[in-house]
């Protein structure tokens, strides 16, 4: 806890802006990362829905995704399916359910890395998780060899 | 199953099971529903309060007596946390059975309805593709005249989430009418459970009628 007392703690230190996109359906949790991210040089966009945020990784050039797995419209494991078409980019999975899915003992989340998530985070999470998961995730990113 | 239900009402013994089994299905649904819902405030709660806890050494001493905002800081945050944690125990505890998209749709229906006096009072429901559930509500709508007034009370107050005795003693009525009320507008609805009862009922605008709701005060 202590290694991110040492405020304020870059996500993207010494270089260009973190780009992170956040799709979640509730505007508490995305404008709350928001906020915590353009704090330590993190550069939020928000999309409340799947269709907006794939339109928007189309359109701009992220760093990380974040994605909720419940949204109405599509949802979160098929937006990743989608996203994981032509992109390697990191995905971060957000869920507060611990619910087991229907395919015996896998959780949701377990279902979001099975698709392709490079991370995930379970609802309610403090920042240094989020630093953490943002930080694993550009690492996977970085060992990945495909492109 | 839901044959059984709506053959209500009949003698108590038989169909007090099936339909105690729907409700605390419905219960449950709902309750994951919620705990889904409260956990976005939370989650947002959760990194501005840890924010503000790592950042608290900044915080001047304004000189006032009692514990420094450092101190103040660090109590929210515990107090956070354990709300957290409480919400993962009823998110955990809530689900017996794996609910779908429905039933979590359903649950954000009834927390709507419950805050339409909410900043976002006026919003439309959550869209949702369940199509026979509306198809019923549709059909449910052309006959939700014939709810009685008692029956649209009863509604209101399992909309509320109020069991049958709670029900019953708020209408000074006793518990077996109350469930009674209860079966024969789950029949009028082509209802399966209690959170099927509380969407079709958002949908016809039934309880509306009988709900006093904040949000006519606040547009």
């Amino acid at each position: 806890m202590e290694a991110f007392g040492q405020a304020p703690y870059d996500v993207s230190p010494h270089t260009e802006p973190l780009r992170v996109l956040v799709i979640d359906d509730d505007p508490s949790v995305s404008t709350a990362i928001q906020a915590i991210l353009s704090r330590r040089n993190g550069e939020t966009e928000i999309a409340s829905r799947a269709h907006a945020g794939i339109h928007a990784l189309a359109s701009s050039h992220f760093d990380v995704v974040m994605i909720d797995i419940f949204m109405p419209g599509l949802n979160g494991l098929d937006t990743i399916t989608h996203i994981r078409r032509g992109r390697t980019i990191p995905i971060i999975a957000m869920s507060g359910f611990r619910l087991r899915g229907l395919s015996g003992s896998d959780d949701y989340l377990d279902m979001a890395v099975q698709r392709g998530a490079s991370g995930w985070l379970r609802k309610p999470f403090s920042p240094q998780q989020l630093f953490e998961a943002i930080e694993k995730s550009l690492c996977i990113r970085a060992r990945d060899p495909i492109q | 199953m839901s044959e059984a239900t709506t053959s209500l009402p009949a003698p108590q013994g038989a169909d007090s099971v099936p339909l105690s089994i729907e409700r605390s299905r419905a219960a449950s649904e709902i309750g994951a529903a919620i705990a889904h819902q409260l956990n976005g405030p939370l989650t947002a709660l959760l990194l501005y309060v840890n924010d503000l806890h790592i950042n608290s050494d900044r915080f001047q001493d304004d000189g006032r007596r009692g514990p420094s905002l450092k101190q103040i800081a660090e109590k929210a945050l515990q107090e956070v946390e354990r709300a957290c944690a409480l919400i993962q125990q009823i998110s955990d505890a809530s689900v017996a059975a794996p609910p779908d998209e429905a039933a979590i749709t359903r649950g954000r229906d009834v927390i709507a309805w419950w805050s339409r006096a909410a900043p976002g009072a006026g919003r439309p429901l959550p869209v949702t593709d369940d199509r026979t559930l509306e198809d019923r509500a549709i059909e449910a709508n052309s006959h939700d005249h014939v709810l009685t007034r008692r029956e649209r009370e009863v509604l209101r107050l399992v909309a509320q989430g109020l069991t049958n005795k709670e029900g019953a003693l708020r209408l000074s009525i006793g518990p077996r009418t109350f469930e009674s009320h209860r079966a024969r507008i789950m029949r009028k609805f082509k209802a399966k459970n209690a959170a099927d009862l509380v969407r079709m009922a958002l949908q016809t605008g039934t309880p509306a009628d009988g709900h006093e709701t904040k949000a006519d005060c606040t547009s």
